[in-house]
């Protein structure tokens, strides 16, 4: 492993054993998929790291360069499956851009709404499995118990449970009821009493505070230079979130949010327990999002009548190119697209959040004890199906 | 700053190489040449009014006549993001067999290049010299051949194990129809739209190596264990 950094141990003070090469998955629970990392080991200290990906690869660009524009849309589902709708809108809005077309006023409300439902439905599931990930049991269940009533809410108006392919090039698939957005009211406020009982369950608890705070510290410096975005980012003290910065959503210029940063409340900033926190604090502020979006949704088309008819026959852009970011819950994912005039893109590109925050993982690791990289890799919040796309 | 006033501001710090703003595409990009991208992405991270501290993604497209590395740079303090590109003209006959582009690296000025690098190595074949780490990232290091290259040609086994490729194109001029008359006409055990080939993926595991020294890949980390 020349080329790391090592981690040097102290042979005067620090008790010696022989160096170790453990692998750290590709099947274990805690790398929360199929990733593999390969670790020297002294002791119970890790002293280098290499992330070796790959294991979920499905030739995602390549399908998009032989399916056309519309179809794709199904693939980006299954990215970041823990957030479709989010990838649904980052790649609905890359052919948008390549059209130089706008989805209606009503459609990108409905966007804004499911999106942040999304949103707290991928980041409990980042709180349960983090919990999961350092010997908390039962967080795991009361983030599942509200994640279901989010899939049951998405279930009703697009069909599906998870990979939703709801929103489309041109607006969105169906448009929604007011008993719908009811119902959605009465989550959120359900939800903000639940948010303060996973406070009193996990946040606040001692033991996890000493297994986060201060562990696997991401400098400012060091997140900006490895291309880190979302909650990673802001947790080292980056006030950016493109919702605010870049409105790609008419919407997110008129909802007043607040952009959680991490603060360094239990140790240093941009440690895991900040990590954490900024997501805990992003779900509360989704609700908000919601309920103002709730509020000042107006009426119109979910779709474009021009893109129903577009619908009929493959979409085919104008020879140019369109990068598009998008604020994700895991950080901006960017689709890049580039049409010759044809019907399927010649090049799909996408560039997925996780992928560059996984990338600073082998810098995290060196230094600190084998359960705490764990707590690094699970502060990560990294989906692999979108690592490996 | 938009991006005509960056572009000026490159040429004023006297940077040789770099192109006019294309405004045509929905991005305005800038062409830069290979040789003075790195001093490029330097000034662009190092100017206090430039200030691009994200390299957000690094992408290779190929088009008929070039390969393209795009590099999409943004500016979280400015606000301003910028689109540079290094195209590599094809030479004549170069095919996914016998054509590597190479472009300098710029993974030690941007931390965030080396997996991105890695990638576009790994399926467009884009030579990124003086890397520090260049092994593919995502295809098993031994694979044969760049996917993404429009020529390239699936492998007809996997390990010993032949593939049946049953890719069926989703779109096809004339519908349903016409796919169902491509699948009548197709023998059994063929792929539909590519020419079965007679590599292997794994030449490694028993399979047939092409010609070509590609398979022949360092793989240092099987060295180490």
């Amino acid at each position: 492993m020349e080329a790391l950094e090592m981690y040097t141990v102290d042979r005067t003070s620090d008790v010696y054993t022989e160096e170790l090469r453990l692998n750290l998955g590709p099947q274990h629970p805690s790398t929360h998929g199929v990733l593999r990392v390969e670790l020297q080991m002294d002791g119970e200290i890790i002293t280098a790291a290499r992330s070796d990906i790959g294991y979920l690869h499905r030739c995602a660009e390549k399908i998009g360069e032989n399916v056309t524009y519309l179809q794709y849309t199904p693939y980006t589902d299954r990215m970041d499956y823990l957030a479709s709708m989010n990838n649904n809108l980052a790649w609905s809005l890359t052919v948008e851009k390549l059209l130089d077309i706008e989805a209606p006023e009503r459609s990108q409300w409905i966007r804004v709404l499911v999106v942040e439902l999304n949103r707290i439905a991928s980041h409990l599931i980042a709180f349960g499995t983090y919990g999961i990930d350092l010997g908390a049991n039962t967080p795991f269940f009361y983030a599942f118990r509200e994640r279901e009533s989010i899939m049951a809410l998405l279930e009703k108006i697009s069909g599906a449970r998870m990979l939703y392919n709801f929103i489309r090039p041109g607006g969105v698939a169906n448009d929604i009821d007011d008993a719908w957005m009811d119902e959605v009211l009465a989550f959120c406020d359900d939800f903000d009493k639940r948010w303060d009982e996973y406070n009193r369950i996990l946040t606040n608890n001692h033991i996890f505070i000493k297994r986060t705070a201060n562990i696997g510290i991401l400098t400012k410096e060091m997140a900006l230079a490895y291309g880190c975005t979302g909650p990673v980012l802001r947790a080292s003290g980056v006030k950016w979130d493109l919702r605010r910065d870049i409105p790609y959503l008419k919407p997110y210029d008129e909802i007043e949010f607040d952009v959680p940063v991490g603060m360094g409340t239990h140790g240093t900033l941009g440690d895991c327990w900040d990590r954490y926190w900024v997501r805990m604090r992003e779900m509360r502020e989704c609700t908000s999002i919601i309920r103002q979006a709730i509020a000042a949704i107006p009426d119109g088309v979910h779709m474009e009548k021009k893109m129903e008819r577009m619908y009929k026959t493959p979409l085919t852009p104008e020879p140019g190119e369109a990068y598009m970011r998008c604020e994700n819950p895991r950080g901006e994912l960017a689709f890049y697209a580039v049409s010759e005039g044809g019907k399927s893109p010649i090049r799909c590109r996408a560039r997925a959040p996780s992928f560059c925050n996984l990338s600073v993982l082998d810098k995290l690791l060196p230094g600190t004890m084998l359960a705490d990289g764990v707590a690094v890799i699970g502060s990560l919040d990294i989906v692999l199906g979108e690592v490996d796309r | 700053m938009n991006e005509s006033e960056i572009i000026s501001r490159m040429r004023e710090a006297g940077l040789g190489g770099v192109g006019e703003l294309d405004t045509s595409a929905a991005d305005p990009f800038v062409v830069i040449e290979a040789d003075s991208l790195r001093a490029a992405m330097l000034f662009l991270r190092d100017d206090e009014a430039c200030a691009m501290e994200m390299m957000h993604c690094v992408t290779a497209t190929e088009r008929k006549a070039s390969i393209e590395v795009v590099y999409h740079l943004c500016s979280y303090e400015h606000h301003h993001s910028l689109t540079v590109k290094v195209i590599c003209e094809r030479p004549e006959g170069g095919t996914h067999d016998n054509w590597r582009p190479a472009v300098p690296t710029v993974a030690d000025i941007y931390a965030a290049a080396n997996w991105h690098e890695r990638e576009q190595y790994d399926l467009l074949g884009v030579i990124f010299t003086d890397h520090p780490d260049f092994r593919r990232i995502l295809l098993p290091q031994e694979w044969i051949g760049h996917p993404l290259r429009k020529d390239y040609i699936y492998p007809s086994e996997h390990g010993g194990i032949p593939l049946e490729l049953d890719a069926i194109p989703l779109y096809m001029e004339g519908g349903e129809e016409a796919v169902a008359a491509k699948k009548a006409e197709r023998p059994a055990g063929e792929p539909l739209n590519q020419p079965p080939s007679k590599y292997s993926a794994r030449p490694d595991a028993g399979g047939k190596a092409p010609e070509s020294s590609e398979g022949k890949v360092n793989n240092s980390r099987d060295s180490a264990h």
